[in-house]
């Protein structure tokens, strides 16, 4: 999707970021912002829910622990040698194998999950170009209808930068 | 400071840290380079010429190289745990460790599972032991121990790998905007894309919670697998339920001394003080100690169970064996290097000073070395069999093998900290802003701080 115009402004603290963005979500600003790490407060200030990685990951876990157990009890069962006078089918065995499975295929999905989600992320909240930003800084991007008002809002909230953008 | 100011500090000395290394870094790299060279032509006698080079002879058939196998396994696995299990647990030390210790342990995987190829009579069939289906139909045989090692190892390698590089993304973006040449290309590769968007936040910060779910019970599982090489048998001194829990106490032991052996001189080469404290180093010293207390109850249950066992009892002699047999200084170094030499971190002025650590950190290197020797060689040199006993003493091949695999560990190691933050900047940045004045990892007069 293509950045739309608005207002951009950098900001230091992410507490500031975060106050600022809430202000612009209750006068109706549509907000996003770019920051250098993980600010809890502010990924929660642009109001998305939480990421839905589970809803891939865990059945990819599941589908290792089906895997696991095709695996071993198949392959098995597809030639029935006994070793070790043990069952067949040895479920104790198998378990760890199987518990393996489930790990590495839950997490190879999980890999991909965040790959994609993170890539379709930085599409689709793509900034205008108004960057680079220094990499101290968190931006905040606001698109709405009055950005003189978005302006003068982020500048209220202890903004560093603000500027126009087409 | 000014809080924008100390999370650019961060950012310059970090990026700083691994770009110059200085002549040090290099000399150390070439002596690493020339020690794994020198194991690997060492190797290369035993596949040209037979495993007469080894020490190995009835019983005692595994030694040195199952010894080293196990070793780096153990050395393997503090980096998940400092990286996942004290992430769950929201352990803030980390932050500044972390790095360091999951290349560690990718590094330390990387060496373990060359040694149950180069033990194998025939290394080049090693690929008969991955489940592929082949001419006679028939499938490799899942109630095998060596084969829970395989999908142990390999899953632990795979996990730890992509648990790495994940971590690096938001970090190798930083270097790539800064890069140029092939480095830009390497960085944009590692970067997978990242811009720092908060839907990129938002999916990132979810997904790693989800490894270090996954690679919580697989640091657990992964020496438990190993232990179960030995339980599994009925041979005396290995048939334990004890095992695992031992296995994973001694693992957790000897990875935290491996990581505080290699943060001691690092930061100090790096001029990473500021960012890795003493207080860091306090932290992972306090680990060692509650490791050490876990290992040291795990010997004496051993003993006391050994002990009370009626005297015609094999486990008995094995024990007794161990003690006061031809293995007995191994034996009692090992106690000396594992239970006492930790005792000593219960001084806060040992613990705190970098050199002591330092020392008692090595110290437990060998004395985990040795624990695996112990465990390893002497219930095979002193079976149910009285005819069969016979001492098993390393050949200087197994030697060689055994001390270029640490040359091998290094030289990656060395590699890796050059190409890769050995911390990270994301994170560093976030405690930072968590601090409230944008320099809790820096701040003069705060706990830890290196002045």
């Amino acid at each position: 999707m293509p950045a739309e115009g608005g207002v951009i402004a950098t900001f230091v603290e992410p507490s500031t970021a975060a106050a600022a963005m809430l202000s612009l979500r209750e006068r109706g600003f549509k907000v996003r912002a770019l920051m250098p790490a993980a600010y809890p407060d502010v990924i929660a200030a642009v109001g998305k829910p939480r990421s839905r990685l589970d809803l891939v990951t865990l059945p990819g876990a599941l589908l290792g622990v089906g895997l696991g157990i095709l695996l071993t009890a198949g392959t098995s069962l597809a030639w029935p040698l006994v070793t070790g006078g043990k069952p067949i089918v040895s479920w104790p065995p198998f378990l760890i194998v199987t518990f393996e499975v489930a790990v590495l295929v839950g997490s190879l999905v999980n890999l991909v999950a965040v790959a994609v989600g993170t890539w379709r992320g930085g599409r689709r909240s793509a900034f205008p170009a108004a960057g680079p930003f220094p990499s101290d800084r968190i931006a905040v991007h606001a698109a709405g209808d009055e950005l003189a008002v978005a302006e003068r809002l982020l500048r209220s909230a202890g903004a560093v930068e603000v500027s126009r953008v087409a | 400071m000014k809080p924008g100011e100390d999370v650019l500090t961060i950012e310059e000395m970090v990026i700083a840290a691994h770009r110059s290394p200085g002549r040090g870094y290099w000399i150390a790299l070439a002596i690493a380079a020339a020690a794994a060279i020198f194991g690997g032509w060492s190797y290369s006698l035993i596949v040209r010429t037979g495993l007469h080079w080894t020490g190995l002879q009835r019983p005692g058939m595994w030694g040195n190289l199952i010894t080293d196998f196990v070793f780096w396994v153990g050395i393997a696995h503090s980096g998940t745990l400092i990286s996942a299990i004290l992430f769950l647990f929201r352990a803030r030390f980390r932050t500044a460790v972390y790095r360091v210790a999951e290349m560690m342990t990718v590094f330390a995987v990387l060496t373990a599972g060359l040694y149950p190829i180069l033990h194998l009579g025939r290394p080049w069939l090693a690929y008969w032991l991955m489940p592929y289906p082949n001419q006679r139909e028939l499938w490799i045989n899942f109630r095998s121990p060596l084969v829970w090692d395989v999908f142990a190892i390999s899953t632990y390698l795979i996990v730890s790998t992509v648990f790495l590089l994940v971590g690096v993304a938001p970090d190798a973006a930083v270097l790539r905007d800064r890069a140029s040449g092939w480095r830009r290309h390497l960085y944009r590769l590692l970067a997978f894309g990242w811009r720092g968007t908060d839907e990129q936040w938002r999916h990132y910060t979810r997904a790693y919670l989800f490894f270090a779910a996954f690679a919580t019970p697989l640091v657990v599982s992964v020496h438990s697998v190993v232990s179960w090489d030995f339980a599994v048998s009925v041979l005396p001194g290995w048939h334990s339920t004890l095992f695992p829990p031992y296995f994973v106490a001694g693992a957790i032991l000897s990875g935290v001394a491996m990581v505080i052996t290699i943060l001691v001189p690092l930061r100090r080469a790096l001029r990473l003080e500021a960012i890795i404290t003493s207080r860091h180093l306090d932290m992972l010293a306090r680990l060692l100690i509650l490791t050490s207390l876990i290992v040291t109850y795990s010997y004496a249950t051993e003993i006391v169970l050994a002990w009370q066992a009626p005297e015609a009892d094999p486990e008995r002699s094995t024990f007794l064996y161990r003690m006061t047999g031809p293995y007995a200084p191994v034996f009692w170094l090992m106690v000396i290097c594992n239970c006492l030499g930790p005792a000593l971190l219960l001084v806060r002025r040992v613990r705190t000073t970098a050199w002591s650590l330092l020392v008692i950190c090595v110290l437990v290197n060998v004395g985990m070395w040795l624990e695996r020797f112990n465990i390893v060689v002497t219930s095979l040199s002193h079976d149910r069999l009285p005819f069969n006993w016979r001492v098993y003493v390393p050949s200087w091949v197994e030697w060689a093998v055994t001390f270029g695999a640490f040359g091998w560990f290094f030289f990656l190691f060395l590699l890796g900290v050059k190409f890769l933050p050995p911390i990270s900047i994301a994170e560093l940045k976030e405690e930072a802003a968590h601090a409230g004045h944008g320099g809790g990892a820096l701040a003069p007069g705060e706990p830890g701080h290196a002045g």
